[in-house]
Formats: C-alpha cells, structure tokens, sequence
C-alpha cells in the first residue's frame, strides 16, 4: 500500500510551522516597532526627571517664575542657560520660550485659518468635482514644501521686503478681501452670458489674477496712501504715537510665513469633514429654499464642527512645532511682549540652536530635553484629541447616513 | 449692494471663500515661480554695464534690482561689481537718477577666479613664456590658454585621486616602510603633479577695471573667463547649460557661497536612501501586523490611533531622541567597546550619517505604516477567505495574495517617507549634518561606505549658506538655485506618489473606514 497522507501531512505541518514562524517574526516585528517608536516619550521623560530629583534639583518656580536679575529692580523673566562671561550667573526662566512658541503658532493660525477653512468650505461646496479632485492634490504639493526653503523665503526676501513696504505690506491685508468682495459685485453687474463665463465654481480660478490686480494696485497706491495718513513714515509713526518697536524678522512674518505651511493641512481636514456630511442634510435645506451659502452655514457647518475644530487642532500642533520656519524668519530673540512686529524665540528653534552645543548630562542639556518632551506631550495631545474628535464624527456620520 | 448681491441669492460671503482659494493659489505659484526665476537666471550671463555716474569715477558692474529711497520718490539700484581686491567690496548702489549714461562695451570681461571672486573689467594682455599678446589678441589667447589649463587640472585631479591617494594610503597601512615599488610609484606621480602645477602657473593677465586702476592675475587662478556684452543669444544659452552642470557636479567653494552642490546632493540622496532601507521592512512589518496578525481590539486600535499621531510629532523632537539614544546612547557605548583606543576624539558618539538615517528612519516611520495599513484595509475581505478557504496557510495568504494587492500602497508610503525625508533639516542639525564635509561619507577606502562621517544635506547647505555665510547677498542665487532644486527633488517625488495613489483609488475604489 502506497499512502500518500504521512507525505501530505509532513508536507502541512511543514507549512504550519512555515506560518507560525512566519507569524511570530511579524508579531515579534511589529511590536518591536511600535514599542521603539512609543518609547520616545518615555526616555525624553526618564532624561528629564533628574532635573527636578536628586541633589542638585531645580525648583520649578525658577522655571515658570520671574527671578531676580542683576541690574533690573523687578524680577524678571529671563533665558540665559549659559553664562556669557565667565562668572555671570544663568537664568532658566522657560517663560519667554514658551511664550514665543505661542505667539508664533497663534499669528500662524490666524492666518492660516480664515484662508484654508474659506477654501475648504468653497471647495466642498462650490466646485465642481473633477476641479476639486484637481485642487486636492495641488495643496498637498504645497504642504510638502519644506520648511527650510519657506523659512529662507521668509526671513531673507519677505521680511527685508515687508520692513520696506510696511504700509503696503498691512493694506494688502485689507485689499485683498475687499477685491474679492468686489469681484463678485462688478460679476452680478455684468450680462448674464458673460456671468455665466465666469462660473462662480470655477471662482478660485478666474479670482486669481483679479486678485493679482488688486494687489499690484494697492502696492502702487501703498506709498501715496502712507504719506497721506502718517507723513509717508509708518514705522517711525508706530513707534513714535504708540511706541511700538520694529524688527525686520518678527512675529507677523513667521505667522506669515508658518500659516502658508499649515494651511494646506487644516484645509485637507476641514474639507474631509465638509464633504463627509451627508448629501441629505444639505439637499434637504436647499429643497426648502435655502441658498448654498445659508445650507453651508446652518446645516453643513453645525455638522461638521467638530471635524473642522480637529482641523484646527492639527494645524495648531504643526505651528508649535514647526522649527526652521521660526528659526529662520523670527530672529530668535526670547522676549515677551504682545507687540506682533517684534521677534521671537520659540521652543522648537532653541533646541535646535542650542543642543549641539549643550554639555551632556548638565542642566542646560535636561533643560532642552525638557522643551522636547513639553512638545511631544502638546502635539500628542493635540493630535489624540483631534483623532478622537474625528473618529466620533464619523460614527455619526454614518449614522445620519443610515436614518436618512 | 445687498440686492445686488442677492440677485441670484448667495450673498457676498462664497466670494471670500472663493478669494481665499485663489490666494492659496497665488501665494503658491509666486512661490515656485520666484525660486524658478531666481533660481535658473542666476546662471544666465547677465549682461555687464558700464555705468558712468554724474559725479566720480565710471565702474562696471551687473544691475541687480532697484528700490525707491524712503522717504522721497527717488529710486536707487544696486550693482554687482565684483573686484573685490580693488575696491575691498562687491556692491554698489546708485541713485538712478545720478547715472549720466549706460553703455554696454563689448570688450568688458567677466572672470571666474578662485581667490577674491569675480572680476569685471578689460582685459589689456595675457604674459607669459616671453609672448605677450595685446589687444585684439588677447582675448583668443586667454581662451586657449584657459582650455589648456582646464586639461591640465583636470589630469593633475586625475591623478591625485586615482593615483597618489591610493599609494599613500597603502604605504600607511602597510607600516613605517612600505614597498619600494609603491614608493617610486607615488615619486612618479607626485614629480608629474608638480609638472603640471609649474605648467600652469607662469601667465599673468593684465588687467584694467573701467576707470584705469590695472592689475596683473596670475592665470592659474582664473577658472573662467567670458564677454557677455558680445555673446549671441545661442552662446548665452550654452553658458547657462555649463552653469547648471557646473552647479549640479562641483563642490562649493569661497565658504559655500560659490561653486556648486555635488556634495550636498549626494550626501541627501545617500542618506535617504540609507534611512528607507529601513524604514519600509520595518514599517511594513509593523503595517502588516496591525492589521492582518493582531487581535483587533480596543488596544490595538490605541495603538493605531497613537502611531498615527506620531507623524504629528514635531520632528525636532524626533532629533532630540537621536541625539540622546542613538548618538550619546548607542554611539557612545560602541565607542568605549570598538573604538576605545580613539577615545576621547568620538568615533560614532557624533552626529554622522548611520545617525542620520536611523532619526529619519524613525521620523517617517508612521507614514509608512499609515500608507501600508491603508492598502491593506482597501483589500477586500472576500480575498482573503477564498484564499483560506482554498487551504492556504495565513502566510501563504499574505505573500500570494494580499501583498501584491497592496504593493502599490507601499510604494506610495516609501516615496512619501522619502519626500518627507529630504525636506527635513531641523533633526540634522542634531544628528549629523555638517557645513562642509571634506570626505564625501563613500570612497574606495575600506569598509567603502562610512557610516559615521558626517555629510552634508541641500536643505541645511540652504539653512547655512543663507545665515552664516560672511556675504550673504552673494550667497544669495546659489541659495536660490539649491532650493529650486530641493523643491524639485520633493515635488517630483510627491508627484509620483499623488499619481501612484491616484491610480490604486481608481483599481480598488475607496477605503473601507
């Protein structure tokens, strides 16, 4: 008798130990990478905690409270982590870092959010698919530009240029909304075949050299219309009537230079979330009579909140932490003030400068891996929270989905 | 105004919306298209004017932009002047309104000279072996010996490099003494290298700026010479070619504010390809093992959510943890095993290439794995069962019919790593980047490729050239011409992986979650 079956089997369990083995180097594998790669924040921790045990502990008031500093009669806060001259005494005050962190991410924001939730929202609902299937990808172009070359944009071309033509530079801000604006007035002036050329869909489009008109103008009226108002001299104005500093690299230009960074990713977010509301809720509206516009704003937009708050949160984390745009075009002086048009140093950037030259195992050096772990920790956050945010949307997306 | 508005009903608020794509837009194109211009034209050969001022002397030099004076409706213009042997500068700028004329002499040269920059001026005679040619003449004379010079430089680099350094090395490895033979070799060598140094040196150019201050050059210092005022426009364009070569294939030169990038660019693209070397096993693996091997429960998909959230991660963070583990932790460690007798000079408890690789391996590893689950996720659960239920193993399932499927999404995630990978600077500056690197990181020196040399990086050489070099408005086209090419290299990678993505929507439809 010829049984082919021990054959078979020794064959099959050949192949079983194949795929446990197999299974267990994927297994062994994969949690291996992911424990490593979640062990970041747990050694930047373990490298912090002797600065607050130990002998020679730090006193965290000394971190976040303003100290005595020599020649000022109010205490201060000041970040001077190794002296200057020999026997000068440091400072660790973190303050004015993180502040500069803050003020960054925050004029960062508060450009980039009207510009890519304004995109967001007339993408999703303005244009016509095979465009926005065409614009989608063009963003993403512009999020991949690295910081390098966009801090090197900002801090040797930008800021020189605006530090010339400050007045021109601020009224372009007003200008440019105001030509869009008018845009669509003079569109709804002209006969109706010509209106119908330029589509309000396509606006993004046929708005950008208008746009680039109005910008031209308001450059070339920029010098007459300061001279006119403040003697031809705006920053000598500012600083005179309000006594308000200028540096070349400041906050505005960061904000600036980091909100065209960060845009790109709170308009892919935001426009997910936009898109994803359930076409129901929004033909429901428009059947009852509403505009395009009134169903984006009472049904579309109440819907997708929280998917355009997680946008911002994003968006939001990628400011704090975003170094060689600050580096590069905020000047990196730790101050604390309100004023936009002085600089700043930011977190992100200090460690950058200043860790290649920090001696292992000191204060200095823990200090900076404390700045390291305070970004990890806000970013981490930020970003689960936003996730989490995201994920809930979903479910009650596909909710209303089903109920409809 | 409002009824106008409302005549089809929208209001005026879909026309901010609208305004602020095109501003997106807008802000985008200048961008690229400033770096285009400034980029590609800083190799064109701009045409050289003689500028006669009202008051003093007449100078040459290449207009470089204008601005109007604050203050007051009068505009003043920079020039690119070069000699900055003669007149301890390389700028100048005048009030346009003080120029009397402009004139565009055919006969001003441009010299490219590796001591002291550029020089802008006339040539009066070219000196040398006891012939000196003079006026009409020298011109041809300078190009034919600057042609022989070219030949001669590139034979003694020839030799240098394939001859001597080889020979020297092997005479120090081989002990105080060494093998005759070796040692005559490098003799020889060595005896032609000072040949050819002594062919070239001898010539002299005389010189004479515009307002008469004359100079003797000596020739061997002179990398190139050319007359832009009498170049047609086909010349003109030949020299821009020969430019961009040169750019892409030397090394920088005058503190990375002159020369090309070779160096950078080779150390960027080794360096990314060290690090997907081993950022897509790895992050395969861990893509395969969340979604085919581990038990789908709440745990996994915290772990999911936090993987996900690590490519939020600031990537300075990301250098910090090379610096303290891979750098002072590991690289300090195999120091005092291997390299002890080195100590307390680091051999790899410094930044270096291995370093490098390793943090931005780190750095792009939740994008691989995002982009593999992805693929994963999109192939459809009925393949999978008709696979098992044929009898195949959960290996065999994988590797015949799931990983093929998903390959393309893999590819996406590696070339999206790469582009994220290029771009970054900030955790170089923490691992392993250097200004200047003498020794490109491979040679043929034994164990070939070094991983713990230092290299240098496109996007830092930008960072540096752009803030620390001593003539930063020098600088200035060669940082523009980098950056071109960085975003180049970045965009065309994102294109691929756009396109890439594009078509796997198109063959499995979308996503399941």
């Amino acid at each position: 008798m010829n049984d082919p079956r021990p054959h078979l089997s020794l064959r099959l369990r050949r192949r079983r130990v194949r795929d446990r083995l197999a299974t267990l180097l994927i297994t062994a594998g994969g949690v291996g990478v992911v424990v490593s790669v979640l062990a970041i924040g747990v050694f930047l921790a373990l490298e912090v905690v002797p600065l607050f045990l130990g002998e020679d502990a730090l006193n965290a008031r000394e971190l976040w409270h303003p100290q005595p500093v020599e020649g000022y009669a109010e205490p201060q806060h000041r970040w001077r982590p190794e002296p200057l001259v020999e026997g000068d005494t440091t400072h660790f005050g973190m303050a004015p870092l993180v502040w500069g962190t803050l003020k960054a991410a925050l004029w960062a924001l508060l450009f980039a959010v009207p510009l890519a939730l304004g995109a967001a929202m007339h993408s999703a609902l303005y244009m016509p698919r095979r465009l926005r299937a065409r614009l989608k990808p063009t963003l993403e172009l512009m999020e991949a530009l690295p910081g390098v070359v966009i801090g090197f944009v900002a801090g040797m071309l930008l800021a020189p240029w605006v530090e010339r033509h400050l007045a021109a530079a601020l009224l372009l801000l007003v200008a440019l909304p105001f030509g869009a604006l008018l845009a669509g007035g003079l569109r709804a002036l002209l006969p109706v075949p010509l209106q119908q050329r330029l589509p309000l869909g396509w606006a993004g489009l046929w708005l950008a050299p208008w746009l680039l008109l109005v910008g031209g103008a308001t450059l070339w009226l920029g010098p007459a219309l300061e001279a006119a108002l403040v003697g031809g001299d705006l920053r000598g104005w500012l600083a005179d009537t309000l006594g308000l500093d200028y540096a070349a690299r400041n906050a505005m230009i960061v904000g600036l230079a980091m909100g065209f960074a960060v845009i790109p990713g709170i308009y892919a977010l935001a426009e997910d979330a936009l898109v994803g509301v359930p076409d129901s809720l929004g033909e429901g509206a428009q059947a009852l009579g509403a505009t395009r516009w009134q169903t984006l704003c009472k049904v579309v937009l109440p819907a997708a909140a929280p998917g355009i708050f997680s946008a911002m949160m994003i968006g939001a984390g990628r400011a704090v932490g975003e170094t060689m745009i600050v580096l590069m075009a905020s000047g990196n002086t730790a101050l604390m003030s309100l004023n936009p048009m002085e600089g700043l140093r930011s977190l992100s950037a200090t460690i950058a400068i200043e860790l290649p030259e920090a001696a292992v195992g000191g204060t200095h050096y823990r200090l900076l891996f404390l700045a390291a772990l305070v970004l990890f920790a806000f970013t981490f956050l930020v970003n689960t929270l936003a996730e989490g945010v995201r994920t809930r949307l979903r479910h009650r997306y596909r909710r209303l989905e089903g109920g409809a | 105004m409002r009824t106008l508005w409302h005549r089809r009903g929208e209001g005026p608020w879909p026309w901010l919306a609208a305004g602020s794509v095109a501003l997106s837009l807008l802000m985008l194109l200048a961008l690229l298209l400033l770096l285009s211009v400034r980029g590609l034209g800083h190799f064109w050969p701009d045409e050289v004017a003689l500028v006669m001022p009202q008051d003093g002397q007449p100078f040459a030099g290449v207009a470089v932009r204008e601005e109007r004076i604050p203050g007051g409706e009068a505009r003043e213009r920079l020039y690119f002047t070069g000699n900055h042997d003669l007149d301890g500068d390389r700028w100048r700028w005048v009030e346009v309104s003080a120029i009397a004329a402009i004139r565009h002499p055919a006969e001003l040269v441009v010299l490219e000279r590796s001591r002291w920059g550029q020089f802008l001026g006339r040539l009066v005679a070219v000196v040398g072996d006891g012939e000196r040619h003079s006026g009409e003449a020298a011109w041809p004379a300078l190009q034919a010996r600057l042609a022989e010079l070219d030949a001669l430089r590139d034979e003694r680099d020839r030799l240098r490099d394939d001859v001597v350094v080889p020979l020297v090395r092997r005479l120090e490895n081989s002990g105080s003494l060494g093998d005759a033979e070796s040692r005559a070799a490098l003799a020889a060598a060595q005896a032609r290298i000072r040949e050819l140094q002594s062919a070239m040196g001898g010539d002299t150019l005389i010189l004479e700026s515009v307002d008469g201050r004359r100079i003797a050059q000596p020739l061997d210092l002179v990398l190139r010479a050319w007359r832009p005022n009498a170049m047609t426009p086909p010349q003109k364009l030949m020299a821009w070619s020969e430019g961009v070569w040169r750019f892409l294939s030397e090394g920088p030169r005058a503190a990375n504010s002159a020369g090309g990038v070779w160096p950078a660019i080779f150390g960027t693209v080794l360096m990314v390809l060290l690090m997907s070397l081993v950022v897509t096993p790895f992050g395969v693996l861990a893509g395969i093992y969340l979604n085919e091997v581990a038990h789908q429960g709440p745990l996994t998909r915290l772990v999911r959510i936090g993987v996900r959230n690590l490519a939020g991660v600031p990537s300075i963070v990301y250098g910090v943890f090379g610096l303290g583990v891979f750098v002072y932790g590991i690289g300090g460690t195999l120091d005092e095993w291997f390299f002890s007798d080195r100590l307390p000079s680091p051999t790899f408890g410094t930044g270096g290439l291995l370093w490098a690789s390793l943090t931005l391996a780190l750095l792009t590893l939740p994008v691989v794995i995002v982009a593999t689950e992805e693929g994963l996720a999109r192939v459809p659960d009925h393949q999978r069962e008709g696979a098992l239920a044929l009898g195949a193993t959960r290996m065999e399932m994988l590797t015949r019919v799931v990983l093929p499927m998903t390959l393309p999404a893999m590819l996406t995630g590696m070339i999206l790593a790469v582009a994220r990978a290029a771009g970054e600077v900030a955790p170089l500056m923490l691992v392993g980047v250097a200004k200047l690197a003498p020794q490109v990181p491979v040679d043929g020196d034994f164990p070939f490729l070094h991983l713990e040399r230092k290299f240098m990086h496109l996007g830092y050489h930008i960072y540096d050239a752009a803030f620390h070099g001593d003539d930063v408005q020098a600088a200035m086209p060669l940082v523009f011409a980098t950056a071109l090419l960085l975003v180049l290299v970045i965009l065309v990678l994102n294109l691929t992986a756009i396109f890439l993505r594009h078509h796997l929507r198109a063959r499995h439809g979308a996503p399941r979650w």
